[in-house]
């Protein structure tokens, strides 16, 4: 069997490698994604205070801090038994829409912008921010820069710091805003829907008006029939805050909607001996295996799979595109990977519109932003909407509120077996009879790279892109082949 | 973990890069503290700490004529070899997340953009070889943790030598042996 090694995948938190094995003909037989695993965590944690918890899990990850900050914070309400007042939950709220707008903004103009805007096919060097630019023009790039650069100076201003936020505590935020305050966020917000709605434009100037990508989105390389998971409001709209986990089937229909405390009761783990990740799975319909339709337990947790799982949007200009993707894509649910991009860029305008509707509501400068716990810690359960997928954070306490457990779900980890499956969906489809070149294979991570994977924390590490190797090997084992980039 | 803020005058940023509680990705915060206090009465020098590469860590660049960055390294070297380079001495490197971009490509960008960045030759990052980045722990492993003095002296060095900063063409010879603890 002949083997090819993408090691490790480029553009993306953490390191990882996809091993492409052949078969005689040349064709692809298997596909496996191997990463690294962060040890000992729960370890780490155990003895702590809980309260400890949301500046210590924001650490975990050096992309998302916040949304491990938040779903820390919510677990410790429950934890602690405690209900945090109006202004408190709208505070949160919207420092977490600035966030996701932050958020998504990086991810579709430097990591997946750069297979659309600048070309799935052309040289690899140029697909980058650099290449984008080339593209697109520095008034844009100037435009992103700014966005990114007025969120996270909100997010200090609410959140305490740019970096790693310290204001969370069960049942309330440590500090509230004052009116001043309130008006710069207001102001920013309606500039950040502007830029949000020019995005979109962007994406229909770029993409959907080019024949050959809207081919590739809706081709059946990028595409899984899966289950989708999501949060949702009362009137099950996107909600990435809070709301009951809704969960629909491959042809749209509610499988279940759940408290997150609950989440044990519906979705299990697999362990596969050849990978340190664990396979999430809907308990209802159980383990089949790497595999697509009704049948099988696989779910999404994504962008796409967000909007799949709600009825709309609600916000008025986000619920426009939502309305306008899925007439776009041939009706809902939408199952092509790729859509994920766009439907990303219908969060970024929901996460401003929204930003925008909780900096203007008359609680959000209230001086009543934290209830004070009286009860006993016991286990708390706390959840988000990660801009990669549903976040669970799980923590056991002694009376004294020191931790004896800690189980946490992260957002790509509900993507890990769709991320197996279209990895090697693409690669059967692009790799025919071992042809195989630097665009093919951009076209396998592109598969990988919709979901926006985050497998690593802060791992700064130098040289942080490491060198690409590609080994084409006979079905003997032999080096057929060897390709080398950034070597 | 604290931050310097920004002083009027400043011309010297530091950032020590990486993540504190995962065993040598701390190595960079690491040598930073131990930074601020010899570096107390140098009005012209700023220290930071931060987790974000890439964008980000070009946008804390902004403002500084010159810059140091202090991050862990996984090159294959011995654990605890010391490294300084540029910025563009390593046909891959960049300090940070593989999330958005390349230090050099957000380098570029910041720079299109008119922004006031420290040039390729008065940006020098400082790098130790680390051994661990995998396991969640408060500490670096020995070999690293028996650098970081020959870090916080590099780093003091190469502010001493201003507006020299040592070699431009790249790394310099360690003061000692590599990876010897």
């Amino acid at each position: 069997m002949t083997r090819i090694s993408i090691d490790p995948i480029t553009r993306l938190e953490g390191h990882g490698k996809i091993d492409i094995f052949l078969n005689d003909a040349g064709d692809v037989e298997n596909c496996f994604l191997q990463i690294p695993e962060l040890r000992g965590f729960e370890q780490f944690c155990v003895g702590r205070p809980a309260e400890e918890m949301p500046n210590l899990t924001s650490r975990i990850c050096g992309v998302c801090p916040e949304a491990h900050h938040i779903a820390g914070t919510k677990a410790l309400d429950d934890l602690f038994h405690v209900d945090p007042p109006p202004t408190a939950k709208k505070l949160r709220e919207m420092f977490y829409n600035i966030f996701y707008a932050t958020d998504h903004t990086t991810h579709f103009y430097a990591l997946g912008g750069p297979d659309f805007i600048v070309g799935p096919d052309a040289p690899r060097l140029e697909r980058n921010i650099v290449g984008v630019i080339g593209k697109v023009g520095m008034e844009i790039a100037g435009k992103v820069l700014k966005m990114r650069r007025e969120g996270h100076d909100l997010i200090k201003m609410i959140g305490g710091r740019a970096v790693n936020p310290n204001w969370g505590l069960p049942g309330g935020v440590s500090k509230g805003i004052n009116e001043e305050q309130r008006d710069i966020i207001v102001a920013k917000g309606k500039e950040a829907i502007e830029f949000a709605k020019f995005s979109l434009q962007a994406f229909a100037d770029i993409v959907l008006a080019n024949e050959t990508y809207v081919g590739l989105i809706t081709g059946g390389g990028y595409t899984h029939e899966t289950y989708n998971m999501g949060t949702v409001d009362e009137n099950n709209h996107v909600n990435f805050y809070d709301g009951k986990i809704r969960v629909t089937s491959p042809s749209g229909k509610e499988l279940c909607k759940y408290d997150a405390r609950d989440y044990k009761e519906h979705v299990a783990e697999r362990v596969e001996e050849w990978s340190y990740l664990k396979f999430p799975y809907l308990k209802a319909v159980g383990w089949k295996g790497f595999v697509d339709g009704e049948d099988s337990g696989v779910y999404k947790a994504s962008p796409l799979s967000r909007l799949n799982a709600a009825d709309g949007m609600a916000t008025p200009l986000a619920q426009e595109h939502y309305e306008k993707m899925y007439e776009t894509l041939g009706g809902k649910p939408v199952h092509h990977t790729l859509a994920t991009h766009w439907a990303r860029l219908v969060e970024l305008l929901y996460a401003t519109e929204r930003w925008v509707q909780l900096a203007e509501d008359p609680e959000i400068t209230g001086t009543e932003y934290r209830v004070l716990p009286t009860e006993k810690p016991t286990v708390g359960t706390g959840c988000v909407e990660a801009p990669r997928g549903t976040l669970t954070h799980q923590y056991w306490t002694d009376d004294r509120g020191i931790l004896t457990k800690v189980n946490l779900i992260v957002g790509t980890t509900n993507n890990n077996a769709p991320i197996h499956m279209s990895v090697k969906k693409a690669a059967q489809t692009v790799i025919k009879k071992g042809v195989v070149n630097d665009g093919l294979l951009n076209m396998v991570e592109m598969a990988f790279r919709a979901y926006d994977p985050c497998f690593g924390c802060a791992t700064h590490t130098l040289p942080g892109q490491m060198p690409l190797e590609v080994v084409l090997r006979d079905p003997e084992g032999q080096v057929m082949r060897t390709f080398k980039q950034n070597l | 973990m604290t931050e310097t803020t920004g002083k009027p005058g400043s011309t010297i940023l530091i950032v020590g890069l990486g993540n504190p509680i995962l065993t040598d990705d701390g190595v960079g915060p690491l040598v930073v503290e131990q930074l601020r206090p010899l570096l107390a009465d140098r009005d012209d020098v700023v220290i930071k700490i931060d987790t974000h590469g890439g964008l980000r860590l070009m946008e804390r660049l902004m403002g500084y004529r010159r810059a140091i960055i202090v991050d862990a390294m996984v090159s294959g070297a011995e654990p605890g070899t010391l490294f300084e380079v540029g910025p563009n001495d390593f046909p891959t490197a960049h300090s940070g997340s593989t999330h958005d971009a390349t230090l050099p490509g957000a380098l570029y960008v910041g720079r299109k953009l008119g922004g006031v960045l420290p040039a390729d030759e008065d940006l020098r990052l400082v790098a130790v070889e680390a051994n661990d980045i995998y396991t969640f722990g408060e500490g670096c492993t020995e070999a690293v943790l028996a650098t970081v003095p020959r870090a916080v002296d590099l780093v003091l060095r190469l502010i001493q030598q201003a507006p020299g900063w040592g070699d431009p063409a790249g790394r310099l010879p360690d003061p000692e042996p590599s990876g010897q603890t």
